[in-house]
């Protein structure tokens, strides 16, 4: 397990080499959400497949401090692969723990804001379909 | 204090309240200062930060865990002696957005009298831009015992019925959000999600004075003419009044109170830490739009 500092090392290391980075013209779904507090914003983009909607490739854009930030580029390598239904049961602890409560506990909103944002996604498509318009990207902006 | 033209040539009523980068460099090393760095994104200073600082951090330090209001007098205490602070310590505060937090705890600190304090003109911007030392060291210190007052809310502070009674009085409010949450057609900054209130718009009467426009390109103060220019000039406030800033949860106001008070000498200014988040969620309370 690691320890504070190692938590801050991978943060860090997310932070200044973030993982699928960018944006995504041929995504699935798109969502848009946003932390108040410190002024973080993130777009996901998903691109799903088969019955299940199961996340082939996924990518994120946005602003804000660093946990927010690097905090969907460690979300990013872990739901590829994982059906929305699966993205939408991730539980907030321990998403967390993954990233070090002990680091990020007093920006918590900033530390699940790309978690929170991926987690409409289900909704979003489910809406999206049943308006006939699958691909269609919003404007609207999740808040957390 | 040594000589700091950069600072004392702009004719501030309080210019011992700043110090420039110069001076901080000079003084890593001197065991009665102690650099304090406050930021928004909270890992900033593990990135780097000048040598000799600790961070204060609003949210898990200064704030009361349960309540919203800030920490009490031995919560504060506690935080001086954990950072080897003593009541004679000078702290020089320092930080990212212009010195947004940096002021703020400043502010905070003057709740509980500590006014053997001042803030580092340009903030963390401005010592990165300079190319001066940075660190990744975390710098610990011998605990002090340190013995903080009572907090002293009344001086400094203004609460939701003290700025009801304000509203029609001659005394001015200062908004200093953004011109598009001054109107109501935003409830937070451009760009910014738009959460925190149920209502926009403002307090009946403010004046909208955006708090950047006190600062300069580089993160400094503007000179006391300038800001004179401003808050005098544009907006008729003048030292004599009982002024109130406000933003949206009062950290970008008590940076205007910090140029309000020190910079231009006004003795009585307040900052309403509710600001626009309790204002705009009050039932009842009056809008302006």
């Amino acid at each position: 397990m690691f320890d504070r500092q190692a938590f801050i090392d991978n943060i860090l290391d997310h932070y200044e080499n973030p993982r699928h980075r960018g944006h995504m013209d041929d995504a699935t779904v798109t969502l848009k959400g946003g932390n108040p507090g410190c002024g973080d914003i993130i777009t996901a983009y998903l691109k799903v497949s088969g019955a299940e909607d199961r996340i082939e490739d996924v990518s994120f854009e946005g602003e804000g401090c660093t946990i927010s930030q690097a905090a969907a580029s460690i979300l990013s390598e872990q739901i590829i692969g994982k059906t929305l239904a699966e993205v939408n049961a991730m539980d907030h602890e321990a998403f967390i723990e993954d990233l070090g409560k002990e680091v990020v506990i007093n920006r918590l909103r900033c530390a699940t804001l790309a978690l929170n944002t991926v987690k409409a996604a289900q909704r979003k498509l489910e809406a999206q379909r049943s308006e006939g318009d699958s691909k269609q990207p919003t404007d609207e902006v999740l808040t957390f | 204090m040594t000589a700091q033209p950069q600072i004392e040539t702009r004719g501030y009523a309080h210019p011992d309240t700043l110090v420039a980068t110069d001076w901080v460099a000079g003084h890593l090393r001197d065991p009665n200062v102690r650099l304090v760095e406050s930021n928004e994104d909270i890992l900033l200073y593990e990135q780097g930060h000048i040598p000799g600082a600790v961070q204060i951090d609003w949210v898990g330090d200064l704030n009361d865990k349960i309540r919203r209001d800030y920490l009490d007098r031995r919560s504060f205490s506690d935080l001086m002696a954990k950072y080897g602070i003593g009541n004679d310590t000078t702290v020089i505060f320092y930080g990212d957005k212009n010195n947004w937090w940096a002021t703020y705890a400043f502010w905070v600190f003057q709740l509980f009298g500590h006014t053997n304090a001042k803030v580092m003109d340009g903030g963390r911007k401005k010592w990165i831009d300079e190319k001066r030392e940075l660190t990744k060291e975390k710098a610990t210190y011998a605990r002090t015992e340190s013995k903080a007052p009572e907090r002293a809310d009344y001086k400094i502070r203004a609460f939701r019925d003290q700025v009801m009674a304000h509203i029609g009085t001659e005394q001015p409010l200062v908004d200093v959000r953004s011109p598009k949450e001054f109107s109501g057609e935003l409830l937070h900054m451009e760009a910014y999600p738009q959460e925190g209130a149920l209502r926009g718009g403002h307090i009946p009467g403010a004046k909208n004075v955006p708090w950047a426009q006190a600062v300069n390109e580089d993160g400094t103060f503007k000179s006391a003419n300038d800001l004179r220019a401003i808050y005098e000039g544009r907006e008729g406030l003048n030292p004599d009044q009982n002024v109130i800033t406000y933003c949206r949860i009062g950290e970008r106001s008590s940076h205007t109170w910090f140029v309000l008070h020190y910079l231009l000498g006004y003795p009585n200014v307040r900052n309403y830490d509710g600001s626009w988040t309790e204002w705009g969620n009050l039932v009842g309370a009056p809008i302006e739009k």
